[in-house]
């Protein structure tokens, strides 16, 4: 479904992306592990064709996408509608009167018909029926992605990319995110620092390390296991703590936020 | 101490350039401001004229255009005094912004350089999230977002960014307090 | 509307710089008084804001966009003397660090957008909010750019009167203002509906978010 191809990418002089190569099938999910700064977020807006890549080249379907290729016509019809980005901050993402407006906005664009139902639908599956007349900007950051979800949900895109979408909840909004995301019928590719959570978002994982290059591609469960590549992609760390009693030191890890 | 001399001498060099009327005094001020640059020169030159050419390049064909219509004549005189004159002043305002730290050359003032800090500091990392309003309204548009889209967008945008100064002025205050810079 | 150094007149800019600085003096002490301790970070966040508003962009119809001042926006939400520092202070930072402006035209920017502009956005704003919240805020964010390019039309016009040689000709900006009026006012007439439109729901949501503060 997606194939990425050597794409490398720089911020001003500092790079953020190096030769990344990998691929995502149809139905997969996906984790993208990497300690802060390490370029998974630009890496998710490029896959977005929302920052066109320094070098190298994302495709889907088949379809070479970069922001140039989106500007308008049938590509862009048809990726933005089977292609949705969950931003960090669901801030940048709502801007609609009211929630029911903004989980609409999506099908009026698409022109679908009973957007009625369709809002109803989508507003009760994430629990945000109770708000829909009121501007998304009243609700709190664990409601407003709820409205974000449901607002790029409704035009049932076939691929959903999310950034960090467990770092602002408590834990019984994670809970329930995680939930959701296992019951989803669509391709995923989440990031994280939570390695916690991170086994339960997906079978597979992408690790970015501090070089900006992909270190690990592969089941999550052994990655998680190996504690010299945890070190290494600075997932892991070392310092004095006790345990029963004992003060030593050894590598491990902690539910990273 | 240093910067801060650079600072006055920058400003007085400007104030004097906005003095010059003699196209013969502007090129020279033109010619030492351009030796002053050094190697960096042709670099400075053409950040000058980039940053003028859109206003100073219409008001000039305006003008031009309007004598010619009137009086069939150019006014080369002031073509050449107000283009001179604006890059002089153009070129001395970048060669300072390349030779001279402007929160060192602020430091005799406790209050403007904590100002200008904090300032040029936040609004950069505004300016960063502000870039994703853009793109999370253009992640979700199959079709190019309408006008009223974008209005609502930007609207949010800059009603964000306010909410923004409100929150970060309260932990700003609250973390000099407790670095003890209020008495 | 960012004049390069050089079309305006010292005779002109001197005296202004003489009449903002009085006034900057004044509104420290405005926005000092209600805050004291807070009142440097108060200024840098907001001035911060101010700045990034500067990067908004908004569409006009035909497909270009012109970008937002906001200063209807701040002295709606935020009063005068607020509006005026840190609108003050964007202008120094963008003729200081950026090259973006210029230095001798500061005072005239900082009284005509910063001051006049607030001034009159805010006047309009209180005097209408009793009878129509929406439209008080819509006229708020027009003045705030309509008025300042009037004082700017003013401004640059009067350059061929006070500054030249002679024979008469100008020595700074060469038109009167036959020529300034029109070509600034009947842009600006239109820009305002945008800036109008967006300070309308900018200022809803403000207030929604309970941010007004406002010292005159």
């Amino acid at each position: 479904m997606i194939q990425v191809e050597g794409l490398s990418h720089r911020y001003g002089d500092k790079p953020s992306l190096l030769e990344v190569n990998f691929s995502l099938a149809a139905g997969e999910k996906a984790v993208l592990l990497g300690s802060n700064g390490c370029g998974k977020s630009t890496l998710l807006k490029i896959l977005d064709g929302l920052i066109a890549a320094e070098a190298g080249a994302v495709f889907y379907e088949d379809q070479r996408i970069t922001p140039g290729q989106l500007k308008h016509g049938p590509l862009r019809r048809r990726f933005r509608q089977e292609v949705a980005l969950l931003f960090q901050n669901p801030d940048v993402m709502l801007f609609n009167p009211t929630v029911y407006d903004e989980i609409a906005f999506g099908p009026r664009q698409m022109g679908y018909s009973s957007i009625d139902e369709r809002v109803a639908h989508w507003a009760d599956l994430v629990g945000v029926t109770a708000f829909l007349k009121r501007p998304p900007f009243t609700l709190s950051g664990g409601e407003k992605q709820k409205v974000a979800l449901a607002a790029l949900l409704a035009v049932e895109p076939k691929l959903l990319l999310l950034d960090e979408p467990a770092a602002a909840l408590d834990p019984r909004s994670s809970g329930w995110l995680v939930d959701f995301l296992a019951g989803l019928p669509i391709t995923l590719l989440i990031t994280t620092h939570n390695l916690g959570l991170a086994p339960e978002l997906g079978s597979r994982t992408l690790v970015l390390g501090e070089d900006h290059r992909l270190l690990y591609d592969g089941p999550i469960e052994p990655f998680l296991a190996d504690t010299d590549k945890l070190v290494a992609a600075n997932l892991a760390h070392a310092h004095r703590h006790r345990h029963g009693g004992v003060e030593h030191r050894h590598w491990h890890v902690h539910d990273w936020q | 101490m240093i910067e801060r001399g650079k600072l006055a001498a920058y400003l007085a060099a400007l104030l004097t350039a906005s003095w010059l009327t003699a196209p013969s005094w502007l090129a020279a001020g033109l010619g030492a401001v351009l030796v002053l640059c050094g190697l960096e020169a042709g670099r400075l030159l053409r950040r000058a004229l980039l940053a003028t050419a859109a206003f100073s390049g219409t008001v000039s064909l305006a003008y031009a255009a309007y004598a010619w219509w009137q009086f069939h004549t150019l006014p080369l005189d002031w073509l050449l005094t107000a283009n001179l004159r604006v890059l002089l002043m153009a070129l001395l305002t970048f060669l300072f912004i390349a030779r001279v730290n402007l929160f060192q050359a602020l430091a005799f003032s406790r209050r403007l350089s904590f100002l200008l800090v904090l300032a040029v500091s936040q609004s950069l990392g505004l300016r960063r999230t502000l870039a994703e309003f853009r793109l999370g309204l253009q992640s979700r548009s199959p079709r190019p977002a309408g006008i009223k889209a974008r209005y609502r967008a930007a609207a949010h945008a800059a009603a964000w960014l306010l909410d923004r100064a409100l929150a970060n002025a309260h932990e700003s205050a609250q973390a000099m307090q407790s670095r003890g810079m209020f008495k | 509307m960012h004049i390069p150094d050089g079309f305006i007149a010292p005779q002109m800019y001197l005296p202004l710089y003489g009449l903002a600085a009085g006034l900057w003096a004044y509104g420290a002490k405005r926005v000092a008084r209600d805050l004291d301790e807070a009142t440097l970070p108060w200024l840098a966040s907001l001035t911060a804001a101010s700045f990034a508003l500067s990067f908004i962009a908004l569409p006009l119809p035909g497909g270009t966009s012109a970008h937002v001042t906001g200063v209807g926006l701040l002295a709606a939400s935020f009063g005068i003397w607020n509006a005026f520092m840190a609108a003050s202070m964007v202008f120094a930072i963008q003729a200081l660090l950026f090259g973006d402006g210029g230095v001798t035209t500061l005072p005239l920017n900082a009284l005509a957008m910063g001051f006049a502009g607030a001034l009159a956005a805010r006047g309009l704003f209180l005097a209408v909010r009793p009878f129509h919240a929406g439209l008080a805020l819509f006229l708020a964010g027009w003045i705030g750019l309509f008025l300042p390019a009037l004082l700017i039309a003013l401004a640059l016009g009067a350059q061929p009167l006070i500054a030249h040689d002679a024979a008469g000709a100008p020595l700074y900006f060469p038109f009167g203002w036959s020529v300034t009026l029109p070509a600034l006012l009947i842009p600006h007439a239109l820009l305002g509906l945008g800036e109008g439109a967006l300070t309308v729901l900018g200022g809803r949501l403000i207030e929604r978010l309970r941010l007004r503060y406002g010292n005159d």
